[in-house]
């Protein structure tokens, strides 16, 4: 393509409005041509103008209430982080050693992962020895089995060059919740590692839906929580091999073809 | 938003939020709630949805004012950028079940705390409605399927059963043609 063709998706670009191929293409022009970027950032500008098409209207005042205590109850914006830890607020604090907590809790998790992938083969032949062993405990054995068989695949994924990590946060009901998804595109295999969520009703489970951008979600596995902690595995389908968005919600038990139950957790669109 | 003599500035209120002082986020809050959810209430239809989505809006913005780059664009389209992404979003994640409807609920303009706002937020709307209202017919509804239904322009031209090149240039002369518009006649509102 020329620079004139290029030009010609710009608008296109601002308005999020191209498909796949033509939005990559000229995410690789603008990186080397100052002139299309100038020309991107006005008509984002008017782009942006077009908000005041809709009719202006008044949210309710508890979300302004709403809003500011959560940000009272969260740490403040990343970059900058005050020195001190304001004391005086004792649940501020309290907070904080809590979320301190939850993030040993996880970094735990993640070395437990990577020193049971370093004992899997020693453990296997344990697991071997002791499946030998009494017969009402070889089912317990085999699910411990497959869980650091899981977990052995899952380092050697964290550990691939290829594989490319997207971030889920909370949605407003479970603020505390976070995950971290894990996939290498070429082969589909991905990872989702998840803390901070609720228990799971009896008759629910939780579902992580796959959307590609500009399409309806793709239902991926479902999966329950006890204590707050999940590490999900799963093999991508091939048109979902480069999801825009990961998100998870809570569906009845066995899942559904198409979200119907709360947004729990969602990777923030690029 | 022009900045009157006795207002903080957007950017720097953006830098207050990004050093955590919760009362910039509320000056932001409160000077934009009205043409943010707007938009979002535009977007999803459903009031419960947006004044969710619009929370979360602002949740980003406490989390990632630091983000915000002055020399890319003013912080009007910083947020409104943010505010159509997260309501698209929630859109997608829901479309396939069903467009959410509420056909008795009007997303009527109601009364406001601060009628300079207000009025600043209408004024511009103004500006923005008339520069739309001189456009070809084809061209602001092709814009505003991009916009306010997130839909590419492939599926512009599927819904509309356009050839696709032709989808193209209406949006491309669309926004040229507003962008013109809008140069003459919205620079004193900026």
């Amino acid at each position: 393509m020329e620079h004139r063709d290029y030009q010609e998706l710009v608008t296109g670009y601002a308005l999020d409005a191209l498909d796949p191929s033509e939005e990559r293409a000229l995410s690789e022009h603008l990186k080397l041509c100052s002139e299309c970027r100038a020309e991107l950032a006005q008509m984002r500008e008017t782009a942006a103008s077009l908000a005041h098409a809709a009719p202006a209207a008044v949210p309710g005042d508890h979300v302004r209430q709403q809003l500011l205590q959560s940000i009272r109850s969260e740490s403040p914006p990343a970059q900058a982080r005050p020195a001190v830890v304001p004391i005086r607020q004792s649940s501020g604090a309290w907070t904080t050693v809590m979320r301190l907590a939850a993030a040993v809790a996880f970094v735990a998790l993640l070395l437990g992962v990577i020193i049971l992938w370093r004992r899997d083969a020693a453990a296997r032949k344990e697991l071997a020895r002791l499946s030998n062993q009494v017969g009402a405990q070889q089912r317990e054995l085999q699910t411990e089995h497959d869980k650091l068989a899981r977990q052995g695949e899952a380092l050697r994924l964290l550990t691939s060059p290829e594989a490319k990590t997207m971030e889920l946060a909370g949605t407003n009901a479970v603020q505390s919740a976070h995950a971290s998804f894990v996939y290498d595109q070429r082969s589909g295999q991905g990872i989702l590692m998840i803390e901070g969520l609720p228990p799971t009703p009896a008759d629910k489970a939780y579902e992580v839906w796959f959307i590609p951008k500009g399409q309806s979600p793709i239902p991926g596995p479902t999966f329950t929580v006890s204590d707050g902690q999940a590490l999900v595995s799963h093999t991508l389908p091939s048109e979902a091999r480069s999801p825009a968005i990961v998100a998870v919600t809570l569906e009845p038990k066995g899942g559904s073809e198409a979200p119907t139950g709360p947004i729990y957790l969602s990777s923030p669109a690029s | 938003m022009q900045a009157g003599p006795s207002k903080i500035d957007d950017h720097d209120l953006l830098r207050a939020v990004s050093r955590g002082d919760e009362s910039a986020l509320a000056e932001i809050y409160d000077r934009y709630r009205l043409i943010l959810f707007g938009l979002i209430l535009r977007i999803l239809n459903d009031r419960h949805e947006a004044e969710d989505c619009l929370q979360e809006v602002f949740l980003q913005v406490w989390r990632r004012a630091a983000d915000f780059d002055e020399s890319r664009g003013r912080a009007f389209t910083w947020l409104v950028t943010i505010a159509r992404t997260r309501a698209l979003d929630r859109l997608r994640m829901w479309r396939s079940r069903t467009r959410l409807i509420t056909p008795n609920e009007e997303p009527g303009v109601s009364e406001a705390a601060n009628p300079r706002d207000d009025m600043l937020v209408s004024e511009q709307g103004e500006v923005v409605r008339r520069a739309l209202a001189a456009l070809p017919e084809e061209q602001r509804r092709a814009l505003l399927l991009a916009y306010f239904e997130g839909l590419t322009q492939s599926e512009i031209a599927d819904r509309l059963g356009d050839p696709l090149g032709t989808v193209k240039t209406r949006i491309r002369l669309g926004l040229i043609k507003l962008r013109e518009l809008l140069g003459e006649g919205a620079r004193s509102l900026y």
